[in-house]
């Protein structure tokens, strides 16, 4: 044990500095996306729940609760990693990084945690939260715990990579606004698209988020709007995708080293 | 005992990538910027070596090749005998680079720490020597206060303690004492020398030629990331028949531009 840790001391240092970051910056990193998600359940959920008494066989509070959670966490993974790596390509202390004797997918990785550990504080801040207001119930453990490590890998690597090649913190934010935001709110976070008339139904399945938030839905609820396997399938296929491409950059130097 | 630092061939262009070319229908090896040209240089271990000359003449890219920091277009560099990008190459050589890029999260200690962790360094090595290094470059009082809030001079030596934070044998200091006030100035002079001392080998880049003159063995005047002439301070001013080093460099430069 003590022999792997020596050979791996550089990507330890690196996650712990990621995480140091996340940590000492928790008013920003945790605390506001929480509060933002929380209200969310509680004013869309517990107000409109009135309205609106069951959607797929749950209450509607709760059916929110799993999509809401997923958003924040991909939210947090997401941004957390690109604002990171953008800033240390901007102020190049990246260049202390790259020129240690750590290994390509050393460096890859230990930038990714930091997003990791931000999104689990806020998940798990969220279930709880989630917990004392509405009765979510987590009925499939594994399943939940497989969608969420991959939502994690997904948007951990997504970042690592908008932060490699965004040239502003503009092109930084505008992945998040522009596509990740939008694409969750169309992903059914707040209605099963069962519930749509087509062609919208149709056009919702080109929505990747909406394969990774029925994946969620389903380890906690239970039900989801297509087989839980595709939902897996769809969204683990994406994570390779930016995993490998994560990998790539950092092997090649692309974009990292002129 | 090989040579500390040994460069064959090093070619560098920049904006050299397929794409880039394929838009310029160019070949490989043409168009982009060619910083370095088939640049060749041995350093002998332990020596107090300075690379000598102007903005954009290729000095900054020849170090950032030996520490990984770009992709070299071709060409061999080893350090100690070992290819520079193998990871024990790596843990042998220190950076300090011309910019002020600390990570503007971490304060002083922890800039240390961190940095020892990226270099292989255990936890207890680790605050053991920034302990040292504080004390050295007389940081010791500014341990919590994050990079941004320090001001320049203790920026700087905080640069140069992270630079020898791993105890490396080849320390490249690019422009360290750029922008620095006279006081400071002589106390980093007097740091790197007792460096040097210790057995350090050392690779200095500077504009001011005072500073070449004072502290290196052995200096090489560079332009257009061509190497133009290579001796010690005394043996450049005979060469160049100058009475002082700034001469010497002035005509080594003027030479190259009327030829």
């Amino acid at each position: 044990m003590n022999a792997l840790i020596g050979r791996h001391r550089g990507l330890l240092a690196l996650a712990a500095r990621e995480s140091d970051r996340v940590l000492k910056l928790w008013s920003q990193t945790i605390v506001a996306p929480v509060l933002a998600a929380f209200l969310f359940i509680v004013v869309f959920g517990l107000s409109l729940g009135g309205r609106i008494r069951e959607l797929g066989g749950v209450e509607y509070e709760v059916f929110i609760v799993p999509g809401l959670i997923a958003m924040a966490m991909a939210q947090a993974a997401y941004s957390n990693n690109s604002s990171s790596v953008f800033q240390a390509r901007s102020d190049r202390y990246i260049n202390d990084v790259l020129s240690a004797p750590m290994r390509p997918w050393e460096v890859n990785l230990g930038l990714a945690f930091g997003g990791i550990v931000r999104a689990l504080a806020i998940g798990v801040s969220l279930l709880v939260l989630a917990l004392v207001v509405t009765d979510v119930p987590v009925r499939h453990p594994f399943a939940l715990a497989l969608a969420l490590g991959i939502l994690l890998v997904l948007f951990a690597s997504l970042g690592v990579v908008v932060g490699v090649y965004a040239e502003t913190w503009d092109q930084h934010g505008f992945v998040n606004n522009i596509v990740i935001l939008p694409l969750s709110f169309l992903g059914g976070v707040f209605y099963s698209v069962d519930v749509l008339p087509s062609p919208w139904q149709e056009i919702s399945h080109v929505n990747p988020i909406f394969f990774l938030i029925n994946a969620v839905r389903y380890g906690f609820l239970g039900t989801s709007d297509v087989p839980v396997g595709i939902a897996l399938a769809v969204t683990a296929g994406l994570a390779l995708v930016c995993v490998a491409w994560s990998a790539t950059m950092f092997r090649s130097g692309h974009r990292l080293k002129a | 005992m090989p040579n500390a630092l040994s460069i064959r061939g090093l070619t560098k262009r920049y904006d050299d990538s397929r794409r880039d070319r394929r838009r310029r229908r160019q070949p490989p090896g043409t168009g982009g910027f060619l910083a370095v040209h088939d640049f060749d240089l041995e350093i002998e271990a332990g020596s107090f070596f300075g690379l000598l000359g102007p903005n954009g003449a290729g000095k900054t890219t020849i170090i950032s090749a030996v520490c990984n920091l770009i992709r070299v277009t071709a060409g061999e560099i080893d350090v100690f005998g070992e290819p520079h990008d193998a990871l024990h190459a790596r843990r042998i050589v220190g950076l300090a680079e011309q910019d002020v890029n600390l990570d503007r999260f971490l304060d002083v200690e922890e800039t240390l720490l961190f940095h020892g962790g990226y270099f292989g360094m255990s936890r207890a090595e680790a605050r053991r020597r920034a302990g040292e290094m504080m004390d050295v470059f007389d940081l010791r009082a500014k341990a919590g206060v994050r990079a941004p809030k320090l001001s320049g001079g203790m920026r700087r030596r905080l640069l140069l303690a992270r630079a020898l934070m791993h105890e490396p044998r080849l320390v490249i200091l690019d422009e360290p004492t750029a922008g620095v006030d006279f006081e400071l100035r002589l106390e980093l002079w007097r740091y790197i020398r007792r460096l040097h001392d210790q057995g350090t080998t050392i690779l200095l880049t500077t504009h001011y030629l005072e500073e070449a003159d004072e502290l290196c063995e052995e200096i090489a005047l560079i332009r257009d990331g061509r190497l133009i002439a290579r001796d010690t301070a005394d043996g450049l001013r005979t060469l160049y028949n100058a009475d002082s080093l700034a001469d010497a460099y002035v005509r080594a430069m003027g030479s190259l531009s009327s030829g």
